[in-house]
């Protein structure tokens, strides 16, 4: 914009301009009405009574947001959010990366595993979470019988309030397929001769993952941090299968608190008002990922 | 061979009768077009399983030949779906002409305009038979008075239990007299952990129906008559959910929620490991078809003051304020859900729960009808109530509240006191928030 404004563009270069907007308009216009417009029409919803009808609306400015605030449930789910994508991306992404080193060795069979690991991945999120309530059933689940063979008492999983939570922070380390692909790809990415420079100058394994491996794989890491927290809040599958927000509330996320908000008790503007707050905790977060990220993201083309 | 030659005047007739004959055959694919044009495509959400819908299809082929003008088209949801789908389609205006209405869900769709006010439509219809309705199963759709919906089915929740569990331990089956005493002390004696039986399924339900069956014989009441405010905070609630809690986790004669997730739809009793559980006349077809042992019902027992009382809902079907068409979705209802559509669609196929006792009666001649089926009608008759809540435009939070302490009851994850505590408060705080809406 500046650029035009300051200096005159050629004509190839201006029909170049008309052809670039021309081939990104379908994605443009679907990014406008579907996302960033409904977006925007949400927020305005949030100031406003709407149960069903978008008829006779009445405005009710903050109050909304006022009785978010002030139901305990709702915090409950914020903390249960907050929980799980914290668990979720520490556990997630530690564990994408650990199978990414693995499946970037040089052994036979390599291709077959990684299929393995990518598998979860390709399943339908319903057939993986019913598959799941199986794994984690207290009395007849694979996972408590394993336990029982070394002498350990299972717990209730998700059928606990205490364990369900980390049941399903388990349960997404099974599905961090696409994530580990992306690392996979960045390691294979990172030049072969700084590993001989490092072994020259006499590292060892540990030396050369954190002086090589990790300021290399760094912004990989940070793009991969930042669609795993996104993804995390948005992640209703497992809760709507498996658990409902229970047992009690100790499932009861942002997500589903919004849902039920939204289909069982009919309170679409408040559920208006909870897609606001869930956008714009996301919108912080990431804003302070990307200040955080400026100390430790290495970018080799700033050096 | 004898060649007769054809005359001017054969070929003209031959002509005209093949060439009238054309025409005729022309035409006719010109009036199926417009027998087609008249016809009124009334469109249907409902909510049948896979297995029941070939039931519908005969039915609704039926209907048309009947109504050549009308044609019925249905989108069939899943049960646990369609009251999710049906906001969704209101809110965004595509609503079909006629909806599937679970009870619960009748006074607050009523209250958004997802179901329209059909009161004066039906009282006007002198065919249609209203008064042969269950008025307990009526009144679930009564929104301000006047009815909103219709009912196909509602039923009451009694006693099941496994013949072949009490048969082997040599106890005689629940009968008349029980109390709910009898029924604990009879569920310790068939408990039996080496053989993994318990003596009761560890069912507790507080909502719709089930509340009913669970507390309602110690004349314990969930909210007041007209659902402004929750009574659950008394003694005889007490009383009930410290019966239910203590056969479940202190004498381990009912399968803990936990324990009752290791079988299929967590019924140990369908599952044939629990000597009773409570039981409804839709859940009949799935006993008949899934249990592989002999089965029965009883009365529900009666409470520590002899009296009997259980809990009975169903649910309806309703026209859309979006149905361009209301007088046809009308005449569709009213053959859908006289008694003849009832016997069909519900009584001889055995689905259950006819929300007319003459329907009820006919159910009792289907296959899945338990032997002592006439229990069923006996509690409809008798002492069966439509469990609240239903009346309240917090009706949905409330059952909410309601189902997620009985979880929590069952899994052991609570005691009674927090449960009648959290359930008091919290319903309360939402029946506040509706007040005078």
């Amino acid at each position: 914009m500046f650029r035009r404004l300051t200096q005159p563009i050629s004509p190839s270069a201006r029909r170049e301009e008309r052809i670039f907007y021309l081939f990104i308009a379908p994605w443009l216009i679907g990014l406008i009405a579907f996302s960033i417009g409904p977006v925007f029409g949400m927020l305005g919803l949030s100031f406003t009574d709407w149960r069903i009808s978008l008829d006779d609306l009445q405005f009710i400015g903050l109050d909304n947001y006022s009785k978010l605030f002030a139901d305990p449930i709702f915090w409950t789910s914020v903390g249960n959010t907050l929980y799980i994508v914290v668990g979720r991306v520490v556990f997630g992404v530690s564990f994408a990366l650990l199978l990414a080193i693995l499946l970037n060795q040089k052994v036979p069979g390599i291709a077959f595993f990684r299929a393995v690991y990518y598998l979860p991945t390709v399943t339908a999120g319903v057939a993986v979470a019913l598959v799941w309530i199986w794994i984690f059933n207290p009395r007849l689940g694979i996972l408590n019988y394993s336990l029982k063979q070394i002498g350990i008492q299972g717990p209730d999983w998700i059928f606990s309030k205490t364990w369900v939570k980390p049941s399903l922070i388990l349960m997404s380390m099974f599905s961090v397929g696409p994530i580990m692909i992306i690392l996979l790809a960045g390691l294979q990415g990172v030049p072969k001769e700084l590993y001989e420079s490092a072994e020259i100058d006499g590292a060892g394994n540990w030396a050369k993952f954190r002086n090589v491996t990790l300021p290399m794989l760094s912004p990989v890491l940070f793009f991969v941090i930042i669609i795993s927290v996104v993804s995390s809040f948005q992640n209703f599958t497992e809760i709507r299968v498996m658990t409902e927000g229970g047992p009690g509330e100790s499932s009861n996320v942002l997500i589903w608190y919004l849902w039920e908000n939204a289909f069982i008790f009919l309170q679409l503007g408040i559920a208006a008002a909870v897609a606001w707050i869930m956008f714009v905790i996301l919108m912080v977060l990431t804003g302070i990922q990307f200040r955080v990220g400026r100390r430790w993201v290495y970018y080799e083309a700033d050096a | 061979m004898n060649k007769e030659k054809l005359s001017r005047r054969d070929f003209l007739k031959l002509t005209a009768a093949t060439s009238t004959g054309a025409a005729l055959a022309g035409l006719g694919p010109l009036s199926s077009i417009a027998a087609a044009q008249d016809q009124v495509e009334l469109t249907f959400g409902r909510h049948w399983e896979a297995a029941f819908r070939p039931r519908q299809a005969e039915y609704d082929e039926g209907f048309m030949e009947r109504h050549p003008d009308i044609k019925v088209s249905i989108t069939y949801n899943t049960w646990a779906d369609h009251n999710n789908v049906v906001p969704a389609w209101a809110a965004a205006g595509t609503l079909p002409d006629i909806i599937y209405v679970h009870g619960s869900r009748a006074t607050p769709w009523a209250h958004e305009g997802i179901i329209i006010d059909i009161h004066d439509i039906v009282v006007a219809d002198e065919e249609f038979n209203v008064e042969g309705m269950w008025e307990e199963s009526v009144r679930l759709y009564r929104v301000n008075g006047r009815i909103h919906a219709l009912p196909y089915d509602h039923g009451p929740i009694i006693l099941g239990y496994n013949k072949d569990l009490f048969d082997a331990a040599g106890m005689d089956y629940p009968g008349e007299d029980w109390t709910m005493e009898d029924m604990a002390a009879a569920a310790i004696e068939l408990t039996d952990p080496d053989a993994g039986v318990w003596g009761w399924d560890g069912g507790l339900d507080l909502g719709n129906g089930g509340g009913g069956f669970f507390t309602g014989a110690w004349g314990a009441v969930t909210m007041n008559e007209d659902e402004t405010a929750m009574t659950f905070d008394s003694p005889e609630m007490r009383d009930a959910l410290n019966h239910w809690y203590k056969l479940i986790h202190e004498d381990g004669a009912g399968a803990s929620g936990t324990e009752r997730e290791s079988f299929p739809n967590s019924q140990p009793f369908r599952a044939g490991v629990a000597a009773m559980g409570h039981i409804a006349t839709w859940s009949t077809p799935s006993m008949r078809a899934l249990a592989n042992f002999e089965w029965d019902v009883a009365p529900t027992p009666m409470g520590p003051d002899g009296s009997r009382y259980t809990g009975a809902f169903g649910s309806g079907y309703g026209i859309t304020p979006t149905s361009d068409k209301p007088d046809v979705a009308w005449r569709y209802l009213r053959e859908y859900l006289s008694l003849d559509g009832m016997i069909f669609m519900w009584s001889l196929s055995g689905r259950g729960s006819p929300a007319r006792p003459e329907g009820l009666e006919a159910w009792l001649t289907s296959d899945p009808a338990p032997p002592s089926g006439r229990y069923f009608l006996e509690a409809m008759f008798d002492y069966a109530v439509t469990g609240p809540p239903f009346q309240s435009l917090a009706a949905a939070q409330v059952s909410n509240i309601l189902s997620r302490e009985a979880d929590l009851l069952r899994l052991g994850e609570t005691t009674v006191e927090e449960a009648i505590a959290t359930i008091t408060e919290e319903g309360n705080a939402a029946l506040d928030e509706v007040a005078g809406m």
